[in-house]
C-alpha cells in the first residue's frame, strides 16, 4: 500500500493587492506534495514567497487559488475556526525569530499550544511539556523566561511548541537563520533528530549545507513557483 | 493552561501599568461608595437621629438653627428662652408632655445638655429608648439644691475615658462644683451619643457660679401635643408671640433633605465624569498593551488560537482588571466611608451604618465589570482581527 502524501498542493496561486490598485502574484504552484515522514528542505532567493508557501500550508494565508491538502484535509474547505483547531494539531511551526511569548515561561509556551488543541489530556499537558524540554535538553530552565534564554535555548523552546500536540507535519522558517553557526548546527542537529525519531514530515526553509545534506528532498523555490520568474524576487 | 490563567500572566508582566490601572478602577469605585454610603448615611443618620416630639420650641429667629442646635446639635444653641413658657405649656391643656431643654458649654467638645429626667422617658408613641450600660440617670434635683450628677452619652463616655465615680469640669471656676458622673447611656444612634446631660438645677447653678448670672434660662421646650388636631392652633399660638417661636421637626428635615438632593446631584455629574475617565483610562491601557504585543497575538493565532480565544485573552485582562480594581474599591469606599463618618460625627454629623454592605455594592460591582468588559472591547477586537501573516513578517 502506498502512503497518502503529507502535504499536497495543486494550482496553487497566491496574489497580493497593490496601492495602485493592481495585484502581485508571488506564488503560482501548479503541484506539490511532500511524502509523509519525509525531511523536504526549500531554499530559494530572498523574497522569493517561500514564507508565503509555508504560511499558506499552515492556513494562516488564505490562496488566491487552488487547493491544499494536509494530513488529508483540504484545509481551505474548513471554515476558519475548524481550521485553526486543524492547525493546532495537525500542524507544528518553528519561526525565523522564535516567536515565544514574553509574559510566559519556557514550559508555558509549550503548554500554550496544547491549549488551543484537544490532542493531550489537561492533566498531561505539564509534564508532556516538562519532558519535551528536557528531551531538548533544557530541564534546567522551565520556568525562564524567553529574555532569560540564550537564543539557542528559545528556539529549543520554540521547537519543542511545535511538537508539544504530536502533529504529524512540521514547517520551520529558517529556524536558525538568527543563531550563531555553532548554535544553530546544534539546534538543527537536535530539530532533524527529534523529527526522524518521531517519524515527522518536515518542510523546513533553510541554506544551511549541513541541513541540505541531512534532507531527502531539496527544493528550490524558482523550480516550483512560475511566479517567481515572472516577477523576480518579490515575495515574502 | 486557560484564557484566565495567560491573561493573569500577560498582566503579571506589565505589572506596574496593570497595578496603576486596577488603582484607577479602585480610586474610582471609592469614591462611588464612600460619597454614597456618607450621603445616604447622613440622610438616614438625620432620620435616626431625629426627635419624636411634634414642636420644638425656642426663641424666635432661624427655625432650622433651632431644630440643629437643640436635635441634631450640629449649631450654635438659639437665644434663651424663660422658663415660664415651659410652666405655660406644662399647664397647656392640649399639651400632652413638655420636657425642658437648656443647651450649655461643652467638654472636650461634647456639648453639656441640662434637661429633665421626662426627656429620657418611655411614651407609647415614642420610638427612641433610652438605657443604661451602666450606673443610674441622675437626679431631679431641687432648684436651689443642685447635685450636679452627670450621665454621659455612649460616645462621650467611650472617647474622653469618663467612668462611673469620676468627676470632671470646664472652666477653672468649677473646680470646687465638678460634675460626677452617675451613669452611662447605651447607644441611641442620635446627637444624644455625644451629648452631658445633667438635670437643670445642676446647669442654672453652674450659670451662677461661672458667669453670676442668676436668671434661670432654657434654650426650648419639646412638645408632644395630645391630640394631632390640637397642633395648628398650639402652633400658630407659639408663633405669634414676640419670644418664641415653634417649628415642626420634621418640616426643618424635609429642607436638609432638599438641599442634600442638590449635593446628591453634583455629586452623580462629578461620578459620571470621574467614571468616564476611568473607562478611558483603563481603555489606553488595554488598547496600548495590545498594540504591542500584536505579533504575539499572531503567534498565538499560527500556533492554532482561534480569533476568539484572543478576543476572550484581552476581555478576561480588562474584566480581571475591573474585578480587581472593583473588590479593592468596595473594601477602600467603606474605609473611606468609615473614617469620614468618624471626621463627621466629630463635627456632630451622625452618619448611619457607613459599613453596612447592601445591594449597592453588587450592582455597583457588577457595572464597573461591565465597564471593564466595555473598555476592553476596542482592544479585543484589535486583537480579534489581528491578520497572522501581516504581523509575522521576518524582522529585519
Amino acid at each position: 500500500m502506498i502512503a497518502r502524501p503529507a502535504v499536497v498542493l495543486r494550482s496553487v496561486k497566491k496574489s497580493f493587492p497593490l496601492r495602485d490598485g493592481k495585484t502581485l502574484e508571488v506564488l503560482d504552484i501548479e503541484g506539490l506534495s511532500l511524502p509523509v515522514r519525509s525531511c523536504t528542505v526549500l531554499r530559494g532567493r530572498s523574497g522569493s514567497g517561500k514564507t508565503t508557501l509555508l504560511n499558506l500550508i499552515a492556513g494562516v494565508s488564505v490562496p488566491t487559488a487552488g487547493t491544499i491538502h494536509v494530513d488529508g484535509t483540504e484545509i481551505f474547505a474548513l471554515p476558519e475556526a475548524r481550521r485553526d483547531r486543524f492547525r493546532a494539531e495537525r500542524l507544528g511551526y518553528v519561526f525565523q525569530t522564535f516567536n515565544l511569548l514574553s509574559a510566559l515561561s519556557a514550559l508555558e509556551n509549550v503548554m500554550l499550544s496544547m491549549m488551543f488543541a484537544d490532542a493531550v489530556p489537561k492533566r498531561e499537558q505539564r509534564r508532556r511539556a516538562a519532558d519535551l524540554l528536557a528531551g531538548l535538553g533544557l530541564a534546567s530552565r522551565l520556568s525562564h523566561k524567553p529574555q532569560q534564554l540564550s537564543r539557542g535555548e528559545q528556539q529549543r523552546v520554540a521547537i519543542a511548541r511545535a511538537l508539544a500536540n504530536d502533529p504529524p507535519v512540521l514547517l520551520a522558517d529558517e529556524p536558525c537563520a538568527s543563531l550563531d553557526a555553532t548554535t544553530a548546527r546544534e539546534v538543527l542537529a537536535v530539530f532533524l533528530a527529534v523529527c526522524r525519531e518521531a517519524e515527522k514530515t518536515l518542510l523546513m526553509v533553510s541554506h544551511d549545507d549541513s541541513v541540505i545534506g541531512e534532507a531527502d528532498r531539496v527544493l528550490d523555490i524558482a523550480e516550483i513557483n512560475s511566479a517567481a520568474g515572472r516577477n523576480g524576487s518579490r515575495g515574502r | 493552561m486557560t484564557i484566565f490563567t495567560v491573561a493573569v500572566k500577560y498582566l503579571r508582566a506589565r505589572t506596574v501599568a496593570s497595578v496603576l490601572t486596577a488603582l484607577s478602577i479602585t480610586l474610582g469605585v471609592s469614591l462611588v461608595i464612600a460619597s454614597v454610603l456618607l450621603t445616604r448615611g447622613i440622610k438616614e443618620g438625620f432620620v435616626e437621629g431625629t426627635t419624636d416630639y411634634n414642636l420644638v420650641v425656642g426663641a424666635k429667629g432661624s427655625p432650622t438653627q433651632l431644630v440643629l442646635s437643640v436635635v441634631f446639635r450640629m449649631d450654635v444653641a438659639t437665644p434663651n428662652i424663660l422658663t415660664r413658657t415651659f410652666r405655660d405649656l406644662q399647664e397647656d391643656p392640649r399639651v400632652e408632655v413638655a420636657v425642658p431643654v437648656a443647651l450649655g458649654d461643652a467638654f472636650q467638645g461634647f456639648r453639656y445638655v441640662a434637661t429633665a429626667p421626662a426627656y429620657f422617658a418611655s411614651f407609647p408613641w415614642r420610638q427612641k429608648k433610652f438605657s443604661l450600660s451602666e450606673g443610674r440617670f441622675f437626679r431631679d434635683d431641687a432648684p436651689d439644691r443642685p447635685t450636679y450628677e452627670a450621665l454621659l452619652g455612649f460616645e462621650t463616655a467611650r472617647r474622653t475615658g469618663l467612668r462611673v465615680g469620676d468627676r470632671f469640669y470646664e472652666g477653672e471656676e468649677m473646680a470646687e462644683y465638678p460634675l460626677t458622673v452617675v451613669g452611662i447611656l447605651r447607644p441611641t444612634r442620635s446627637a444624644d451619643d455625644r451629648a452631658i446631660f445633667f438635670s437643670l438645677a445642676s446647669f442654672w447653678g453652674m450659670n451662677e457660679i461661672a458667669r453670676r448670672m442668676p436668671i434661670k434660662p432654657l434654650t426650648a421646650v419639646l412638645v408632644r401635643a395630645k391630640r394631632m388636631s390640637d397642633l395648628p392652633s398650639l402652633n400658630r399660638q407659639l408663633n405669634v408671640s414676640t419670644e418664641t417661636q415653634s417649628v415642626f421637626p420634621s418640616a426643618v428635615l424635609l429642607t436638609i433633605f432638599n438641599l442634600l438632593v442638590v449635593v446628591e446631584e453634583a455629586l452623580a455629574v462629578m461620578l459620571a465624569i470621574v467614571a468616564v475617565i476611568v473607562l478611558l483610562y483603563v481603555f489606553v491601557s488595554m488598547y496600548g498593551a495590545t498594540l504591542t504585543r500584536r505579533r504575539e497575538i499572531a503567534t498565538m493565532r499560527a500556533l492554532g488560537a482561534r480569533r476568539g480565544t484572543v478576543l476572550a485573552i484581552v476581555l478576561a485582562e480588562s474584566s480581571t482588571l475591573a474585578i480587581a480594581g472593583g473588590v479593592a474599591g468596595l473594601v477602600g469606599g467603606h474605609v473611606v466611608a468609615y473614617v469620614g463618618a468618624s471626621v463627621l460625627a466629630a463635627r456632630s454629623v451622625q452618619v448611619a451604618n457607613p459599613l453596612l454592605f447592601g445591594p449597592l455594592e453588587p450592582a455597583v460591582l457588577g457595572s464597573v465589570i461591565l465597564l471593564g468588559i466595555l473598555a476592553g472591547m476596542l482592544p479585543a477586537v484589535l486583537a480579534y482581527r489581528t491578520e497572522v501573516e501581516e504581523n509575522l513578517a521576518p524582522l529585519s
